[in-house]
């Protein structure tokens, strides 16, 4: 089991933003979180990556326990993550960009030298080869996203945790990102793929956890956790839950 | 270099001393405040520090020069790392405000230990005869010195832009949450920035205090030494290493001109033009003119409206 998440709560003020979430990934797992907005998607992600510390509840990583650790701490054990809204460092180019995570994360480079060559690597991987030298703030949406994602690989995780990086992709750069995520899984990668588009995230995954607000509604098969009412209920509201029904 | 010497008159020795000084000054401020964007109001606490310890071992404990310098440079990291392992757990203005509350609460500590310091009647360092732990450099002397401590200073600087270190800076200053996540312990890598540019600073200030053997708290500790070593950055172009040494060059040669040749407003005139500088090139010189070269971008007007807030 690589990632295990024990009655993981995270209180804001007086709104509990996530209560009692507890599930595990195995070593391979693509596993999807799905869940409207406001239903505690990236609350989870920054509360493994340690950018978030929990208000109870533990993060258990490769068998360790790493429960309010720093963000570097819990990189170095080989998690590495997207940012919904993507962070590019501005200043500097597409492939230096890449090269920090290949600098510093998880078995780094030892050389700046090193680090560009392998900024090229991940920029050909991602298909964003050509923007190298540009500045992040020339790319496109869909190609800030591919960067965002070549910055966490840079870092050489074990699992990566990516928050949204199919929203507002057309449907030719969802295919694109999805078949990405395919050979990342090949390549050994464990995955946890937070997403609002849920054709996408259905076709990816190995398994479904639906969040809303703040607590587990239901996980399981692709297929199951679609064909289950409350699922359709929490993203549509209830009336056309019935109306379906009907 | 010792061959030039002497075609130098000892005025100009002792204008481009001060040049040299302002460059170390700036390219360390530029490490924590340019790369790490950590805008320090309290610099002039390492040049203080660095200064007193200095002239403390000398006068005090007959401390030769090339021995307390050193000893300044170590206390400048100290307190580097005693202020800054709170303070820089703050951004922004906050963290410009508790630094300058930091070098003011410096300054009063050394006004306060009498017996080691003088107080406020201030510190004589002995340069001359037996009691002099380290004999005066004279003019020729404090230039060169200046001179090798402005290029060191450079060095430092420009190795470690080019290192990981100097990556994980410029990634902590464009988003801390981002760096982190790619593995930077974003709190070691402000503390030792912090601590380096602390230290080039107090080396500096060491030898200030011998240069000028007579010197106060309220001069080595002077608040408006901050503001130069930030103008410097901010107009030469912060982050970059030829634009601490562009600011430092060209705004402490015109200074000393317009004092020389203007008496009376030479202040105004002096903070007019920073004025009209900043307006027209808000992101410095040296990067004004890096991406002017790269886009063909010259005009100054155009420059303006792209930096408009």
């Amino acid at each position: 089991m690589i990632l295990e998440v024990r009655n993981l709560a995270r209180r804001f003020g007086g709104v509990w933003a996530l209560r009692d979430v507890s599930f595990s990934v195995e070593e391979g797992e693509i596993l999807g979180v799905i869940g409207p907005n406001g239903a505690g998607k990236t609350t989870l992600i920054n509360l493994i990556t340690g950018h978030l510390r929990p208000t109870s509840g533990q993060v258990v990583i490769g068998g360790s326990d790493v429960t309010g650790r720093r963000p570097w701490v819990i990189a170095h054990g080989g998690v590495a993550r997207t940012f919904q809204i993507v962070k590019p460092f501005r200043g500097l180019t597409v492939r230096e960009n890449v090269a920090i995570g290949a600098m510093h994360g998880n078995h780094h480079d030892r050389t700046v030298h090193e680090a560009l060559a392998t900024a090229d690597h991940l920029l050909e991987l991602v298909g964003i080869a050509s923007r190298a030298g540009a500045a992040p703030g020339e790319l496109s949406v869909a190609d800030a996203r591919r960067l965002e994602l070549a910055k966490a690989l840079a870092s050489r995780p074990r699992l990566l945790l990516i928050d949204e990086v199919m929203a507002g992709l057309r449907q030719q750069e969802i295919e694109a990102a999805v078949s990405l995520i395919h050979r990342l899984r090949e390549s050994g990668i464990t995955i946890v793929a937070v997403e609002h588009v849920m054709k996408a995230i259905v076709s990816i995954s190995d398994r479904i956890l639906v969040l809303h607000q703040g607590a587990i509604l239901t996980s399981g098969a692709p297929s199951d956790v679609l064909a289950d009412e409350r699922v359709v209920e929490a993203y549509l509201g209830s009336r056309f839950a019935k109306r379906r029904l009907n | 270099m010792l061959a030039v010497q002497p075609l130098i008159e000892p005025g100009t020795q002792r204008l481009l001393a001060t040049v040299f000084m302002f460059v170390a000054l700036a390219q360390g401020w530029n490490l924590i405040g340019g790369f790490t964007g950590y805008a320090s109001f309290g610099q002039v606490a390492f040049f203080g520090i660095g200064a007193y310890t200095a002239a403390v071992l000398m006068t005090n404990y007959h401390v030769s020069f090339w021995a307390a310098m050193p000893a300044a440079i170590v206390g400048g990291v100290l307190f580097a790392v005693l202020i800054g392992a709170p303070l820089l757990r703050l951004r922004g203005h906050y963290f410009a405000i508790a630094t300058l509350g930091a070098a003011e609460g410096a300054r009063e500590v050394v006004n306060n230990l009498t017996p080691l310091t003088g107080g406020g009647v201030g510190i004589t360092v002995p340069t001359f005869g037996a009691q002099a732990p380290t004999p005066y450099f004279g003019k020729p002397g404090f230039y060169i010195a200046f001179l090798v401590l402005a290029v060191l200073s450079i060095a430092v600087c420009a190795l470690l832009a080019r290192s990981r270190f100097g990556y994980a800076m410029v990634a902590v200053h464009e988003d801390e949450a981002a760096a982190g996540a790619v593995g930077i312990n974003t709190t070691a890598v402000k503390v030792v920035a912090f601590a380096i540019s602390g230290a080039i600073v107090a080396a500096a200030g060491a030898f200030y205090a011998f240069q000028q053997i007579q010197f106060y708290p309220e001069s080595v500790f002077d608040a408006s030494i901050t503001v130069l070593m930030v103008i410097m950055v901010v107009i030469g172009g912060s982050g970059t290493i030829l634009g601490p040494i562009a600011g430092a060059v060209g705004l402490e040669l015109l200074s000393q001109y317009l004092r020389i040749n203007l008496g009376l407003y030479n202040q105004l005139i002096f903070g007019a033009i920073i004025v009209v500088v900043v307006v027209f090139f808000p992101q410095g010189i040296v990067n004004f003119f890096r991406d002017a070269i790269r886009e063909r971008r010259f005009s100054p007007l155009d420059n303006i409206r792209r930096y408009r807030l």
